[in-house]
């Protein structure tokens, strides 16, 4: 299986970010998927950019897009703004022929191309239902038992259902099928679907602070040994935004590790977690870590 | 942008008057693509009940359309309200007239940043974009970073290519609009 991948501004440049991209390479390189960068990747502009001017945020984003139309490759991020905004690209030009004009006359004047043919994929839909979880199952060779997760689907991978089409958004299972695959236990608990305000940050920090607090409150009264978020902003709000609202708001005991998603199939791929960059997130994984090292059974797949 | 409560909270206490009604106002923003769900509304108030801002702020979704609905142009455009939604979409999927409330905000954003009310946050990763190609430019502790996890090193975006999408598509006027404002008020 061959595909484009974009990566996103975010996804390669953070310190805590780059662990995604780290694991991102190893799952699907352990899965055999063959991926291929797309070429001098730029941003995506996503919401923020479209709330400034929709038309230069579609026809960015149609950018990438059009390289990858141009390899005969459907599009893989791992980045749910990205995602949305590729989606948004299709759904608009599908749905508004005059967008679609108007998108293609702006990529021609930079002397490119892009008539509608790519997928966007994103990389957790496409390890539930092209890779599966038979396939995902027979690589693993760690079983996580013993470990609780508090998985955060964010906002951009699933609404609107309409532009996203991935499955009933507000009440997903599918990535915690394939955490509890790997032998974790994915824990249900209130306000885990509920938007973290990443988008938020930046404009409106105070905001985004507030928001954030109840979404870490939640989280620390499940009692959870490691969040998991899919989102870029979710992990930039959970991570980083964890040691500003411990200060802010005075909550002692708030100490949550907040890992990405692929870094958990890392880890039962045999990963060790210096190789995914756990070392580099701000909310100390050190827990967690020791809690793999002391309980994780070796060599079982089932 | 404010930061204040006092800031965000509109004013209530006001009656509406004749001369602050707009009444083409609703059909200006239904007429943007995305914007056809508003004359749907009814006004129900599921978007404000599944808000995540709203659970924190007084910030009400239906507040916004009830005002857009009104024909308040001015007061809409340049509140810091339209500028308080995360996007969640949560709304979105939860209105039964598929109003599409975040493809409304925004058109309204749209409109606002060209009167001017542009979010400075939002106007200054536009900046760094349309310099670096990326929202986060790349710097050398995150290449050694990047080189002591195995990872490739990152392409160039190309700029070329990005300005003149940019540009054709007209946000260097946009930009113009906010040319030589104090960008750090």
């Amino acid at each position: 299986m061959r595909m484009a991948i974009a990566w996103g501004c975010l996804v390669p440049s953070r310190r805590s970010l780059i662990g995604y991209e780290a694991a991102t390479r190893k799952v699907l390189e352990h899965l055999g998927v063959e991926i291929v960068d797309i070429p001098n990747e730029t941003c995506c502009a996503p919401f923020w950019m479209q709330s400034l001017d929709v038309t230069t945020s579609l026809a960015l984003a149609a950018r990438n897009l059009a390289k990858a139309e141009q390899m005969g490759l459907d599009l893989l991020t791992p980045c749910s703004g990205c995602f949305h905004s590729y989606k948004r690209v299709n759904h608009t030009m599908e749905k508004y022929p005059g967008m679609k004009q108007r998108i293609q006359e702006i990529l021609r004047s930079a002397r490119l191309r892009y008539e509608g043919t790519v997928d966007a994929r994103h990389l957790v839909d496409f390890l539930f239902t092209d890779i599966g979880m038979d396939e995902i199952k027979s690589k693993m060779v760690r079983d996580l038992e013993g470990i609780d997760l508090g998985l955060r689907y964010g906002c951009h991978m699933l609404k609107p259902h309409e532009l996203l089409n991935i499955e009933y958004s507000e009440r997903p299972i599918f990535a915690d099928q394939i955490l509890e695959t790997l032998g974790a236990t994915s824990k249900q608990y209130t306000g885990r679907h509920r938007c973290c305000g990443g988008l938020l940050r930046g404009t409106d920090d105070d905001l985004a602070d507030e928001v954030l607090r109840d979404r870490l409150l939640d989280a620390n009264a499940a009692g959870v040994d490691s969040l998991v978020t899919v989102c870029s902003l979710c992990h930039i709000q959970h991570d980083m935004g964890q040691r500003i609202i411990k200060n802010k708001f005075d909550i002692e005991d708030l100490a949550i590790p907040v890992l990405h998603y692929p870094q958990v199939l890392a880890l039962a791929f045999g990963f060790s977690p210096k190789e995914i960059g756990l070392q580099q997130h701000t909310a100390s994984t050190s827990t967690l870590v020791a809690k793999l090292r002391g309980e994780v059974k070796e060599g079982g797949g089932a | 942008m404010g930061q204040t409560d006092e800031m965000r909270s509109q004013k209530d206490d006001v009656p509406i008057r004749d001369e602050d009604v707009d009444r083409e106002f609703k059909y200006e923003v239904a007429d943007h693509f995305g914007g056809e769900g508003l004359l749907r509304c009814l006004k129900c108030g599921a978007c404000s009940g599944g808000c995540p801002v709203a659970a924190v702020t007084d910030y009400r979704p239906r507040k916004v359309l009830g005002n857009v609905l009104l024909g308040l142009k001015d007061l809409v455009l340049s509140s810091d309200d339209i500028w308080m939604c995360a996007a969640c979409f949560t709304c979105e999927e939860r209105c039964v007239q598929e109003v599409n409330f975040t493809d409304v905000i925004t058109i309204l954003r749209n409109m606002a940043v060209r009167e001017g009310h542009a979010s400075k946050g939002y106007l200054d990763m536009a900046r760094t974009v349309l310099q670096h190609g990326r929202v986060v430019p790349m710097t050398h502790a995150v290449n050694r970073m990047r080189d002591k996890l195995g990872l490739p090193e990152l392409q160039e975006p190309d700029m070329e290519e990005l300005s003149q999408i940019m540009s054709s598509a007209g946000f260097d006027k946009i930009l113009s609009i906010y040319a030589g404002r104090d960008t750090t008020e």
